[in-house]
Order: structure tokens, then C-alpha cells, then sequence
């Protein structure tokens, strides 16, 4: 018998046969195309694949889609562009290669949502487990900061009926 | 192709201007380009257009509405090449900036030879593109004056605009209303003068302006060679063999796979083109069960000869090819060194070490493989087409014209993705199977099948007079060539005719230093060669070479009893062969005396705490024929009972000539300068049981962003020819920071990376 998983998937609800043991990944990227949510090494070290889980920054590389069953899963396409940090992102000119962006952004946004004023350190803290290889780190930090400031100003992740902050 | 030819076609590159250039109304566009090297001179433009009978280099077109397609065939890979190169062209071409997109071509035999690495696009493109926008300009000023009734000599061109007075008519319109069909010859073209660096409004210092490939990379929405798709794909993983060369496949069992649902059995690989050997694919429905079916089909092999090679062997190589001056090939002979040795009243020696360093690109290898309608079309990102190509169509077994390279965004390329070695086992999989197959290589894999940068030995000595004096440097450095690897080619003879010399395993040991003798022997370690295929990692050779003659120099300065700084000025006199040439290094030696002077005087009231130092280094870029003038200062705490060594600050003083993308230009010199930082302090993968021993990031550990140091970066006004910056800020930072070291707590360290541990062996012995 196939056990059916069945998750919020960026506001939408989702099914999927997935052997239980498959990680989320690629299960986002093969089975539902969403593109956006990269792979980098498998083992939760560079955060490549970090997706929002119930609000929290996950590494969907190293975690079963069995345990996203009745949760909600959001990738950096729920932000739909117009997250503060994403526009943070293209002022401050983040990007090299690109790859590792979806991941950095996701992993950042959970840090504004708990910690709207960050200090530097505090930054470094929470990014220092998603590596870049191009080593645009002080971008990431100066974008961070820049969307902070935003957020107070024009964003409230609790008006968004979707997303991470849903 | 040669080295020589390689540079000639650099040189060309430059020089496209010597052909002609065509702009002809093709349906609704204006289309504009370079001719090809012959242009048949009966065609016209429409005809040479129609026919396809122009060059790759340049190619861009306008519609209706005035906006510009400008196509671009270099890679991108996170050094927003596509948007310096129109911006080169768009400042010329005085149309509207926000009109302007980009597109990145495929291959096709029409764009001829493809590479993007070097830090070359810049300094390729940057005469073609002006020369092309200039003439493009030309043409619309014609046809836009004849539209207005107006002699040309009273309308100018721009912001998209050809106006006289108060009359002014659109680009667009011009487009709209124009038959456009002009062919400039060579001699035209140049008597069409290019702006000089300080008349130009879109490009060099003070011109910010955003990268046009950004906004899709904060979206999800850039596409990379691991999102492709296509029908009717299998996925496959590949199991790689117990060497990198040499290993045979003598029995597969997948009877443990075989329950895995959605496995598709496996493939041994025979490749024609012997990129590989040994290898097994491992096929499924989803990639998944292609990751998890590995642990389960069980290959044995005959392993390659070079299964117990460890760092050590290659090291030990290393130091007597060294040692024996019977070995390898000159690169440098100046002076005699043999008397400067003999003349010797004293001698110091020294040998400097770097260990194996992976490219660790954050987007796995991989590649899409389909064979359609009588061609293999290839789904990849990838730097060098041009040297790709051949290979995957020899694997293959069809002539060159069948295989079709489509191009992505490159998830990191930093050298890893010039030789596109991994096309080969996707498209052989493919064929075995008889159906399109996605080809993804997990961590372990991808840095198993890595083109690393070879762990490498340079042994120094230094001659001095009886008055104390340096007379003179003996340069040998050996280690893994990346060019005997993957384009032996390209290899020019040593200047002894002794043998050939990698360019990229050599370059920087011909500095800009002048001496009365000097010497510098290049030896290839054959074990290291035979182990693995080196790789041209970002900055290649100048990354480990220059970190051994900065720090020697050093070494020397002391020896001399001289400050470093002031002892390395007192060698940047300019003269002789350090002069300079036009138009890539014009003033030579002089401006990076220029850019180390800069320094000195920005870092002379730095205080220094206690167990703190301050070193320098000065390089220029990454060969002598596109020399980037930096002159690097690190400021580092050195702790005394662990070793750890703080860096706390970076300085660059740069001089590259026009600064095309200012702050892409940043950008590039953030990323290398930490990059440089990474391979200085954190990265190493020594060889193990014949491969890295380190296959993820769980051992493998590059700097992360509570490592970022403060950097101080300046660029220096100049008018001068713009050269590349991709890689340059690499080289200087490993023996900055090395001599801040030895600033610090007075020892020398001579291997890289610099770890606690050694720093604590040095401190106590």
C-alpha cells in the first residue's frame, strides 16, 4: 500500500507517493518543479536547500519528506519576489554565481522574523552555516541589514496570508 | 592550438577592429557585427548577415522600439561578464542603458572557438565592443540624419536620440525607417576613434549601475544546468573507480538494487575519447533511487597503479625535481645565475609548500544528455566549449557539428567547469541506455572527479654579494600541470628548448622584480600528474607561486636588512624588461610600485597590538601580457599559545586600467581576496589512498562568514586598457598574511595552508 504525504507546500496543499525516506529536495524540485530550491551536499553543511518548515530554516537535502506530513513547507518562490530581503538583495548587487542565494535568503528571513534589528554578530551567527562559494559574505550582511531596516518600515510578515510568516 | 596562438588570438580578439563591420535592416531589427576574419567583399551586409558570415565576438541587434540585444558567448558565472561587455558597447553605441538585455548563445560552429576563464573577457572585449558600438553609432547617425534632412556633421548621437537642434528622431524610428545596409571596411572602422577611458558616461569608476543577470538569481528563477528537464529522462548517478586513471570494471552485482523501486539497472562505461575509465553508471525514475542504488551495486575493479599514492609521495617528488637541475625546463633565464651562485659570498635557501585545494563550486557536476533528430545536445554550464566540445564528440563517436553544448547559469566555475569533463559519462550513460539521461554527481562524487589544485613545491635560493647585497634568485617550482592535462597544446617551449612550460603552472614566477640574475626552472611532479588531473583553480599557479616568491622576498628583504616594503620598491624600477608594453601594461613595473607606495602610506599609522603584525605582497595578476597592479596588506593576530592566527584586516591597492563595472569589480575583488584568504588559512585536501581525502563539507572546510576579515579595497583612476579582475586578488593575500606572521611573533611560516598547528611547531622550536 502507498502511504500518502500530503503538506502545505507554499500555501498550496500537496500529495506525494515519495518513499518516506526521500529527501524533501527533491521532492520540491523533481516532483513539484520548483527549480529555485538548490542542492548542494547532501549533508545539511552548506544550506543550499534550506526551505522554510513550519516557519523554521530547514535543510530539505538531510530531512525525510515523511516528517513534512500536515506541515507547511515554503520555498524562496513563495516569497514571490517581493520579500524586503529579496529587494535588499539587488540593491546591495548580493549575487556572484547565484547558487547558493535561494538558500541564504531563506535562512536570513527567519532571522528577521525573530530578530528584527540584528547585530553583526548576530548575522554572522545565523548565516554561518550557509556557505558561499563566491564569498559575497559582507554583501549578504550590508543586504541583510539594509532589509532589516525595511521591515520595520514597510513589511510585516504577519500580513502575509502565505509564506513563512503565514 | 599553441600558447602562441592562444595569445595571437587574444591579440586578435583585441584587435577585431582589423575586421570589418556590418549593420543591415534584417526584417523589423537592425542588426549589427563583425564581420568574419574573411568576408567575401561582393556580399553586402544583408547578405553577409543572412549568410551568418560574421564574427561570434560582437553581435547585437535593435528593433523597432530601440532596444538592444546584445549576445554574448561567455559563460556566467557570478562575474555579471554579460552586462560589462554591453555596457562597453552601450557606451559607444549611446543608446539608452534600460533598453539594453543580454543574451547568452549556445554553441554552434559559427561562434568558433568559446572559453571564459583567464580573467580574459574584459581585456578581450573591451576594443571589439567599443569599436562595435562606435560603428553601430556611425550608422545611425547617417540614416538618422538623412531622416531629419540634416547633414551629419550637424546631428549627434544620444541617449537612443540622432538630434540637430531641435529637430531628433529615435533610434527605434530610425530602425523603423531605415533599409540599413552598410559595410565598414577594416580601415573605416579604425579611423572611427574609440573614446578615451575619461569621455567615457557608462563605464569606469564613479558609473554605478546594477548587473543585469542579479534580479533572477534572488528569485529562484536563474536556471542552472541542474534544473534541466527533458522527455523521457532517466537520472543517473555515476560510481567512481578506486583511481582516476587507470582502473578497470572486472564484475558488477546489483542483485541488492534490484528490489529498489524505480532502479533502471546500471551501464559500464567505455569511453572512446578516454576521459574516463572504469566508471559505472547507475540508472532510475528519480534521482533518489539513483543515490540510494550506489550503496547497493557492488563493482569490483583491477585498480589503477596510482591506488596508494598519498600527499606525501607527491611532496616528496615535488622537493627532489627541485633539488635535481637536471629536471624540468627553464621559463626564466636572465642574467647568469650560475655566477651569481658561484660570486656568492652568502646564501639563503628556502622550500615552500602548498597542499592539494578543491574547487568545491556549490552546484554539483552534472549534465543533461539527449541524442535528437541526429544530434547530442548537451545541457550544461560550462567555461570552454571551445576545448569541451571535441572531447564529447570523440566520446561519442560523431564529428564535432553533431554535439550542441546549450548553455546555463554556472552554479560557481572558478576553473571546475572549464574542461567539461563530466559531459562525457552523462552522454555515454545516454547512449547506452538509449534514452535522454540527467547525469548528477553527489558531493562525494563531485570532489572525487575534481580537478584539484595541485599540491606544489618551489624551492628558493638567494645570492648575496660580500657587501650584503642580493644579486640574485633561483627560482624551481614543480607540481601538477593542469594544461599537460587538459590542453597540452597550449604549451609554449621552455626558453632553454629543453621542454614545454604550462603557462598556468608557471606564470608569476616571471615577475616584475628587476634583478641582475634571475632564474625560475618549471617541473612537472609526475605523481601528481598521474594521480589526479590538476585543475586550473582560480588564479591557477599564481595562487601557490606567488605565495612562495612574495614570502621569500621577504625573506630576502630581511636578509638584507631592509624594510620589505622599501626593498620591493627599490626593484620596481620599470627598466629594461619590466617597461611595460602598449597597450596592456603600459608603465610596467612603475604602477605597481604606484599601487605598493599607495599602500604604504594608507597602512603607516595602523597600530599594532601585541602579537600583531602587518605584511605585504605585490602581483600582477595572472600573466605578464594582462598584468592587474595589486599591491595587498594583511594585518594579523597571531595567538601565541593556540597558534591561531586572526586576520583581522585586508588592504588592496589596485590598478586594472579603466574599471569597466565598478562594482562588479568590487564584487570580484571581495570574493577572490576571501577566497585567497580561504586557501591561505583553511583549505586543504591532501591525496589519499590516490584521491582527496576530504569529500564533503563536513571535513573540507573553506571560510565562512564569522571568518570574514574587514577589507579596504581602492581602485586606481586610470585611462589605462582595462585588464581582468576575476582572479588577480587571489594571489596576494596567503603571502601577505604569511609575512604579517612573521611580523607578528618573528616565524616564518612555509606551507599552506597556515594552520595553529604549524604556527604552534614554529613558535616552539
Amino acid at each position: 500500500m502507498i502511504t500518502m504525504i500530503e503538506f502545505m507546500l507554499n500555501g498550496k496543499k500537496v500529495q506525494t507517493d515519495a518513499t518516506s525516506d526521500t529527501p524533501l529536495v527533491w521532492v520540491i524540485r523533481d516532483e513539484f518543479g520548483l527549480k529555485g530550491t538548490k542542492f548542494g551536499c547532501g549533508v545539511a553543511m552548506c544550506g543550499v536547500c534550506t526551505v522554510h518548515i513550519d516557519g523554521n530554516a530547514i535543510r530539505s537535502c538531510s530531512y525525510p519528506v515523511s516528517l513534512v506530513n500536515g506541515k507547511k513547507v515554503n520555498t524562496i518562490e513563495s516569497l514571490n519576489g517581493d520579500h524586503p530581503l529579496q529587494s535588499a538583495w539587488v540593491e546591495e548587487q548580493v549575487p556572484q554565481c547565484g547558487y547558493c542565494q535561494s538558500g541564504q535568503i531563506m535562512q536570513a528571513a527567519t532571522l528577521l522574523d525573530s530578530n528584527p534589528n540584528p547585530s553583526d554578530q548576530d548575522i554572522a551567527n545565523h548565516m554561518n552555516g550557509n556557505y558561499c562559494r563566491c564569498m559575497a559574505y559582507t554583501r549578504i550582511k550590508k543586504a541583510i541589514k539594509r532589509a532589516a531596516t525595511s521591515t520595520v518600515q514597510h513589511y510585516d510578515p504577519n500580513a502575509s496570508s502565505e509564506g513563512e510568516n503565514a | 592550438m599553441s600558447i602562441k596562438d592562444l595569445s595571437k588570438e587574444k591579440k586578435d580578439a583585441i584587435n577585431l577592429s582589423r575586421r570589418s563591420f556590418m549593420a543591415g535592416s534584417v526584417k523589423t531589427s537592425l542588426f549589427m557585427a563583425f564581420g568574419a576574419s574573411a568576408i567575401p567583399s561582393v556580399l553586402s551586409a544583408k547578405e553577409a548577415i543572412a549568410n551568418k558570415t560574421f564574427s561570434p565576438n560582437v553581435w547585437f541587434e535593435m528593433d523597432t522600439q530601440g532596444h538592444v540585444t546584445v549576445n554574448i558567448a561567455k559563460a556566467e558565472m557570478g562575474q555579471h561578464v554579460g552586462t560589462a561587455l554591453a555596457r562597453i558597447l552601450a557606451d559607444e553605441l549611446e543608446c539608452e542603458w534600460d533598453k539594453v538585455s543580454i543574451v547568452h548563445v549556445d554553441t554552434d560552429p559559427k561562434w568558433g572557438y568559446m572559453v571564459t576563464g583567464g580573467s580574459w573577457s574584459v581585456f578581450q572585449s573591451y576594443k571589439p565592443m567599443s569599436q562595435a558600438g562606435a560603428a553601430g553609432r556611425q550608422v545611425l547617425l547617417n540614416a538618422g540624419a538623412k531622416l531629419l534632412g540634416e547633414p551629419v556633421s550637424n546631428c549627434e548621437a544620444s541617449a537612443g536620440f540622432v538630434v540637430s537642434g531641435t529637430k531628433k528622431i529615435s533610434y527605434g524610428d530610425i530602425v523603423s525607417n531605415g533599409n540599413i545596409d552598410k559595410v565598414y571596411s577594416a580601415d573605416e572602422l579604425e579611423s572611427l576613434a574609440i573614446k578615451p577611458g575619461n569621455k567615457k558616461h557608462l563605464i569606469g569608476l564613479g558609473n554605478e549601475y546594477k548587473a543585469l543577470d542579479i534580479p533572477p538569481k534572488t528569485d529562484g528563477t536563474a536556471v542552472y544546468g541542474i534544473d534541466v528537464e527533458v522527455d523521457n529522462m532517466l537520472y543517473a548517478r555515476p560510481i567512481l573507480p578506486p583511481t582516476r586513471y587507470g582502473s578497470k570494471v572486472t564484475k558488477v552485482d546489483d542483485s541488492q538494487a534490484k528490489s529498489l523501486p524505480g532502479y533502471k539497472g546500471y551501464k559500464v562505461l567505455t569511453d572512446p575519447s578516454g576521459t574516463i575509465e572504469g566508471w559505472v553508471a547507475v540508472l532510475a525514475s528519480d534521482y533518489p533511487t539513483a543515490i540510494k542504488a550506489i550503496d547497493k551495486v557492488k563493482v569490483s575493479y583491477d585498480a589503477g597503479k596510482t591506488v596508494n599514492v598519498n600527499e606525501a609521495d607527491i611532496q616528496k617528488e615535488g622537493e627532489r625535481i627541485c633539488r635535481d637541475r637536471s629536471e624540468g625546463t627553464l621559463f626564466v633565464d636572465e642574467g647568469k645565475i650560475r655566477n651569481a651562485e658561484k660570486q656568492a659570498a652568502e646564501t639563503i635557501e628556502a622550500l615552500y609548500t602548498t597542499a592539494t585545494a578543491s574547487h568545491f563550486q556549490l552546484e554539483p557536476l552534472n549534465a543533461v544528455a539527449e541524442f535528437k533528430e541526429g544530434k547530442w545536445h548537451i545541457h550544461t554550464g560550462n567555461q570552454w566549449q571551445g576545448l569541451t566540445l571535441p572531447a564529447v564528440a570523440k566520446a561519442a563517436e560523431v564529428p564535432d557539428s553533431d554535439v550542441i553544448i546549450h548553455q546555463y547559469y554556472l552554479g560557481g566555475g572558478f576553473g571546475r567547469r572549464l574542461f567539461g569533463d563530466w559531459i562525457v559519462p552523462a552522454l555515454l550513460t545516454a547512449k547506452a541506455a538509449g534514452q535522454p539521461v540527467k547525469m548528477l554527481f553527489m558531493r562525494p562524487d563531485d570532489t572525487m572527479f575534481d580537478q584539484p589544485r595541485s599540491a606544489s613545491t618551489s624551492l628558493f635560493n638567494a645570492y648575496f654579494d660580500e657587501s650584503g647585497n642580493f644579486t640574485g634568485l633561483e627560482h624551481a617550482l614543480a607540481a601538477g600541470w593542469p594544461t599537460l592535462a587538459m590542453a597540452p597544446g597550449f604549451m609554449p617551449d621552455g626558453v632553454d628548448g629543453k621542454g614545454k612550460v604550462d603557462p598556468f603552472s608557471a606564470s608569476g614566477a616571471d615577475h616584475w622584480y628587476t634583478m641582475q640574475h634571475h632564474q625560475a626552472r618549471v617541473i612537472n611532479n609526475k605523481v601528481a600528474q598521474e594521480t589526479f588531473t590538476p585543475g586550473w583553480l582560480r588564479s591557477v599557479g599564481q595562487g601557490w607561486i606567488v605565495w612562495g616568491l612574495e614570502s621569500f622576498i621577504d625573506e630576502v628583504a630581511h636578509k638584507a636588512n631592509q624594510s620589505p616594503v622599501d626593498f620591493r620598491l627599490s626593484m620596481l624600477d620599470g627598466k629594461g624588461k619590466q617597461a611595460g608594453k602598449a597597450p596592456e601594461s603600459v608603465g610596467g613595473a612603475t604602477r605597481l610600485a604606484h599601487t605598493l607606495k599607495k599602500l604604504k602610506d594608507k597602512t603607516a599609522g595602523v597600530a599594532l597590538g601585541e602579537n600583531e603584525g602587518i605584511g605585504f605582497s605585490v602581483t600582477a595578476g595572472q600573466e605578464r601580457t594582462m598584468p592587474a597592479w595589486l599591491a595587498t596588506a594583511a594585518h594579523v593576530h597571531v595567538d601565541k599559545n593556540s597558534g591561531k592566527i586572526t586576520l583581522k584586516k585586508l588592504w588592496v591597492v589596485a590598478d586594472a586600467g579603466i574599471i569597466v563595472h565598478p562594482d562588479g569589480a568590487m564584487a570580484q575583488m571581495e570574493g577572490a581576496l576571501l577566497w585567497g584568504t580561504s586557501l591561505a588559512l583553511f583549505e586543504h585536501n591532501e591525496i589519499k589512498d590516490g584521491y582527496v581525502a576530504k569529500k564533503n563539507l563536513t571535513t573540507y572546510q573553506p571560510l565562512r562568514m564569522n571568518d570574514v576579515p574587514v577589507m579596504d579595497i581602492e581602485y586606481i583612476e586610470s585611462n589605462e586598457f582595462p585588464v581582468g579582475l576575476g582572479e588577480p586578488g587571489v594571489i596576494g593575500v596567503a603571502p601577505a598574511i604569511g609575512n604579517a606572521v612573521y611580523d607578528a611573533v618573528g616565524v616564518r611560516l612555509r606551507h599552506l595552508p597556515m594552520l595553529s598547528s604549524d604556527v604552534k611547531k614554529a613558535l616552539n622550536a
